[in-house]
């Protein structure tokens, strides 16, 4: 089976972007909606507009003959969710647009023609969408830690903190910025070739 | 590009049409249309050859030499490399 063009590996490829295209914007729609749900959750709770039938008297949720703070329902408290919400966003929010340069990307590979200045331009956007996603991800990291220390008197003392590096992310970023160059330089020389008279 | 193609120029004391040069030339239309009208980023030796043989001209009649702003400029960088 031929890499490109027609009924080719890239047009398979293509169908399951565009599965995942989906995907992506369902998450997109959940986690849009549990910031929501969970921002008039703790606006309803802070301002006590939630109805005594459904707290008991001391601001607590009853669950399964528990008492359970609305601050601390399961140890997930507004420090680790309100982070967790951004680092989901920007997850979810890279990859849109990861998967839609990469569909455009696969358009133009079904149609049999890799080199052009439109796909070099994809490839350095995805390199830097994902760079943007892993600097983020650290910076939100560093976030909750910084939250959560300031939230939580215990937390300062017993937190156990650790940097991963995430070698095979940097490794597809740095891949990614040698192919754009590729592609930049094929385009180059395809356009030559075509005006080469 | 400093280079300028005049091969309009040409045409027009040979009397003869684009598409006639391009049957005679065995080039298509729309690639002597780009060299016509500037937008060729290089011209074969074999493309330089048939225009030559149909237009009875040597190849400084198709082609010349217009120094532009940008070569002003890498004259300029090339001196203060010296």
């Amino acid at each position: 089976m031929k890499a490109l063009g027609r009924d080719s590996v890239a047009s398979i490829v293509r169908i399951g972007l565009n599965v995942v295209w989906g995907v992506l914007w369902f998450l997109a729609i959940c986690l849009g909606l549990a910031a929501v749900c969970y921002g008039a959750f703790l606006i309803l709770s802070a301002t006590g507009a939630i109805g005594s039938d459904v707290l008991t008297g001391d601001n607590h949720l009853r669950i399964n003959g528990e008492n359970v703070g609305f601050g601390d329902i399961a140890g997930y408290t507004w420090p680790v969710l309100v982070p967790a919400f951004l680092i989901g966003a920007v997850a979810i929010g890279g990859s849109l647009m990861i998967v839609w340069r990469l569909r455009r990307l696969f358009d133009s590979f079904s149609s049999g023609e890799p080199f052009r200045k439109e796909n070099a331009n994809h490839l350095r956007a995805i390199w830097m969408t994902m760079l943007g996603i892993e600097i983020s991800r650290y910076v939100l990291l560093g976030l909750t830690g910084v939250l959560m220390a300031a939230t939580h008197s215990t937390f300062a003392e017993s937190a156990d903190f650790e940097v991963r590096i995430d070698f095979s992310t940097w490794g597809s970023i740095l891949i990614l910025i040698v192919l754009a160059e590729v592609f930049r330089e094929g385009a180059r020389l395809k356009e030559e070739q075509e005006l080469t008279i | 590009m400093a280079i300028r193609v005049t091969l309009d120029r040409i045409l027009l004391d040979r009397r003869m049409s684009l598409t006639d040069l391009s049957d005679k030339v065995g080039v298509t239309l729309a690639n002597l249309s780009i060299l016509k009208t500037g937008k060729a980023k290089a011209i074969r030796f074999s493309t330089l050859n048939a225009l030559c043989r149909v237009l009875e001209c040597q190849p400084g009649e198709i082609l010349s030499y217009e120094p532009s702003a940008d070569d002003a400029l890498e004259e300029a960088g090339d001196q203060a490399a010296e």
